[in-house]
C-alpha cells in the first residue's frame, strides 16, 4: 500500500534539489539571523550579575551560543515544508479534486513529499552544516556536555527525534491546511503556525527561560519535540533516559494529531465546493 | 453499474452587499442564499452503456459528475458505483473510476508526460504488463505516443486533451466520467477523442457518462441521453425517442429560380411548412404524416428545384426546442 506514495516521496526530494539556490540563499539570511541572536545573548550575560561566567537557567554562555547555532541549523533542515502552502493553492484553484479522485490519501501524499524534503535537506545540507557547527563548537569547547563513545548513542536518537519533529511539524502544517478548507486564509492560518511553534518549540528561547507555571505545560505539549529536545539530546544535555522519554512524547503526539488530522479531513472535504467547469 | 437514487445538492452563497458599505454590513451580518445546483434526480446506468449527460451552462451536470466520482458530498440522497457510495468510500471508489474535466489538467504540469504515467501506474498499482498493455492501446487509438517525452506545459490544447484521456483510462477504469472532453477542440481531434471512446467502450466494455455541448458528440457515441434543466431531469431515454419526440421531421433545402418565392408558392398541404432562407425554400413536414416521395415530387414539378438537400432534424435542434420551451413555461409563471 505504501508503494503508491513512492512517487511522492521522490517528488519532494526531487524538489528541494531543484530549489536549491534559494535554499542557499535562505541559509545567507539564516547566518545573519544567528548573529543577531549570538549580540542579543552577549548583551544579556555581560550585563548579567554573574558576568560572561554565568550560568542562566541551566545555560552557560557557551553552551547558548551552541543551542542558538544548533536549533538554527535544525529548523533550517527539518522544516522546509510546503504541505500547508501547497493545500491552500490546491483549494484555491480547485486542483484539490485532482486528488481527491485518485486512490491516495491526502495526507498520505504530503506526508511522502515532506519525507522526502526531509531526505534530500539531511543529505545535502544537513551532513555538512551539523558536521561543521559540532566540530568548530566543540573545538572551541562550547560543547562541554559532549563525551565519547557515548555522543553516539546520543546521535542516534538525534536522528530519530528529528525524524520525529519533522513528521509533527508536517502534520501541524497539514491541519493549519486543512483549515484552509473552512477560511482560505492560507497566509495568516501560516503566520500563526510560525508564530505557535517558533515560540512553544524553544527555537527563540529556551523552556527552561519560561515561567514555571507555562513550563510544566509546554513541558507536556508536541512543541518542545520540534526543536530544544532534539537539539538538547545532541548536545548531551539530556541524558539517555530523558531522550527516549522526549521521543515518546513525540511519538505520542504524531498519533494524537495524525488521528486529529484524519478526523478534521472528513469533515471539511464535505465543505468542499468546485464551482464551474 | 451507476444507481443514483433522489440525489440533491444545495450550495449556500453568502449574500454580499455592493460597494465598501455593502462589504462591512456582510461583515457583521451574513445572510445565504441557497442555491439548488441538483434537485432530487434518481437515474441508473447499467455497465457497459455510453450516456450523454446533457443541459445547458449551469443545469447541474458538472455538480452531478463531481457527486459521482467523490470529490462533493450530496446534501441529500444517494449514489452507489457498483454498490459504494464514492463520497463515503472515496479511495475504494476512484481505484474503479476514471475521469477527465475538459477545462481543467490532472496531469503534472513540468514534468514529461511519460512521467506523468509512470507516476499514474504507481497510484494506481498498475502491473508492468497491463501498463505496456494499456500505452500501447492507447499511444493507438489517441495518438499521443509522439510527444511523450514533452513536458505538459508544451503540448497543445488538442494534445493535452488526448493526454488528459489517456491517463483517465491508464489504470482500466470501469467507469469513466467525461466532463466536456471535446471542449475546445478542432473537427479533426474530436473525431480522435470520439473514436477512442467508441474503442475502449467496446474492447473492454467500459462504462462512459459524458458531458457536452457538441451534439455531433451524442449523436455519434451515446445510445442514451439524459437531459438536465434546472438541476431536474428533463428527459431520459434513448436518443431516437427523444429525436422523434416532435415527430419524424425533415427539412428539404432547394436551391430554386429566383422568380419563385415562398408567400407566392403553390401550396401542397397545410403540414408542409415553407420559409425563405438565404434566397432559398426550406420545406419542413412530418415524415411520419406526409410521404416524402410526394413533397420531393411537389419541389421539383411546382417549385421548379434546380437542387435539393434533405436533412433529418438534428438532435441539437430538439434539445434547443425542448429548453426554449422550457424557459417560456418557466418566464410565465414569473
Amino acid at each position: 500500500m505504501l508503494k503508491k506514495y513512492k512517487p511522492f516521496l521522490r517528488a519532494g526530494a526531487i524538489d528541494t534539489m531543484a530549489y536549491r539556490f534559494n535554499i542557499l540563499m535562505w541559509a545567507g539570511i539564516t547566518v545573519c539571523e544567528v548573529a543577531c541572536m549570538i549580540f542579543l545573548w552577549l548583551a544579556v550575560y555581560r550585563s548579567s550579575t554573574g558576568g560572561m561566567d554565568a550560568e542562566i537557567h541551566g545555560f552557560t554562555f557557551r553552551e547558548m551560543i551552541a543551542y542558538v547555532v544548533l536549533t538554527t541549523v535544525f529548523g533550517f533542515v527539518t522544516f522546509n515544508n510546503d504541505t500547508l502552502w501547497n493545500i491552500n493553492t490546491d483549494i484555491k484553484k480547485g486542483t484539490v479534486g485532482n486528488y481527491l479522485i485518485k486512490p491516495i490519501s491526502y495526507r498520505g501524499k504530503f506526508a511522502a513529499t515532506s519525507l522526502g524534503n526531509l531526505l534530500t535537506m539531511t543529505l545535502m545540507f544537513g551532513v555538512p552544516m551539523y558536521t561543521a557547527a559540532l566540530v568548530t563548537l566543540g573545538c572551541m569547547g562550547f560543547l562541554p556536555g559532549l563525551t565519547f563513545p557515548a555522543f553516539f548513542a546520543h546521535l542516534g536518537l538525534f536522528l530519530i527525534a528529528g525524524l520525529c519533529a519533522s513528521l509533527l511539524n508536517d502534520t501541524i502544517a497539514y491541519i493549519f491546511g486543512v483549515l484552509c478548507f473552512y477560511t482560505s486564509a492560507g497566509w495568516g492560518l501560516n503566520s500563526l503556525k510560525t508564530t505557535i511553534i517558533s515560540f512553544l518549540s524553544g527555537t527563540l528561547l529556551p523552556l527552561a527561560f519560561f515561567p514555571a507555571g507555562l513550563r510544566e505545560i509546554v513541558k507536556w505539549m508536541p512543541f518542545a519535540g520540534m526543536s530544544q529536545n532534539p537539539v538538547l539530546i545532541l548536545m548531551m544535555k539530556y541524558d539517555l533516559a530523558e531522550s527516549l522519554r522526549c521521543i515518546a512524547l513525540s511519538a505520542t503526539w504524531i498519533v494524537v494529531l495524525e488521528l486529529f488530522a484524519k478526523i478534521l479531513f472528513s469533515h471539511a472535504v464535505r465543505k468542499v465546493t468546485v464551482h464551474g467547469g | 453499474m451507476i444507481e443514483v437514487n433522489n440525489l440533491t445538492k444545495v450550495f449556500r452563497k453568502p449574500i454580499r452587499g455592493n460597494g465598501l458599505s455593502g462589504m462591512v454590513k456582510t461583515l457583521f451580518s451574513r445572510k445565504y442564499e441557497e442555491v439548488r445546483a441538483v434537485d432530487g434526480i434518481s437515474f441508473t446506468i447499467p455497465d457497459g452503456e455510453i450516456v450523454g449527460y446533457i443541459g445547458a451552462n449551469g443545469a447541474g451536470k458538472s455538480t452531478t459528475i463531481k457527486m459521482m466520482c467523490g470529490i462533493l458530498t450530496p446534501t441529500s440522497g444517494s449514489i452507489r458505483i457498483d454498490g459504494v457510495e464514492p463520497y463515503r468510500k472515496r479511495r475504494q471508489v476512484a481505484q474503479h473510476i476514471g475521469v477527465v474535466f475538459g477545462q481543467k489538467t490532472q496531469l503534472w504540469w513540468d514534468i514529461p508526460l511519460i512521467e506523468s504515467f509512470k507516476v499514474l501506474k504507481e497510484i494506481y498499482q498498475i502491473s508492468d504488463a497491463d501498463y505496456e498493455e494499456r500505452m500501447a492501446f492507447l499511444g493507438e487509438v489517441l495518438d499521443i505516443t509522439r510527444f511523450l517525452s514533452q513536458p505538459v506545459r508544451t503540448l497543445s490544447l488538442g494534445e493535452r486533451m488526448r493526454a488528459d484521456l489517456a491517463a483517465s483510462m491508464i489504470h482500466n477504469p470501469r467507469i469513466l466520467f467525461l466532463d466536456e472532453p471535446t471542449i475546445g477542440m478542432d473537427v479533426l481531434v474530436k473525431e480522435k477523442i470520439r473514436l477512442a471512446i467508441h474503442e475502449l467502450n467496446k474492447v473492454y466494455g467500459t462504462t462512459v457518462v459524458l458531458t457536452t455541448h457538441d451534439m455531433t458528440d451524442i449523436e455519434d457515441l451515446c445510445s442514451r441521453i439524459i437531459l438536465l434543466e434546472k438541476g431536474s431531469i428533463l428527459y431520459d431515454g434513448p436518443l431516437v425517442n427523444l429525436k422523434n419526440r416532435f415527430g419524424n421531421i425533415k427539412t428539404l433545402t432547394l436551391t430554386v429560380p429566383t422568380d419563385v418565392h415562398a408567400e407566392t408558392a403553390p401550396v401542397l398541404l397545410p403540414e408542409v411548412a415553407i420559409s425563405e432562407e438565404d434566397g432559398r425554400l426550406v420545406l419542413r413536414f412530418d415524415a411520419d404524416k406526409v410521404a416524402l416521395e410526394q413533397v420531393v415530387q411537389y419541389a421539383f414539378r411546382d417549385l421548379k428545384a434546380i437542387d435539393m438537400k434533405i436533412a433529418e432534424i438534428s438532435i441539437g435542434d430538439v434539445v434547443k426546442t425542448i429548453l426554449e420551451q422550457q424557459e417560456a413555461e418557466h418566464a410565465e409563471k414569473v
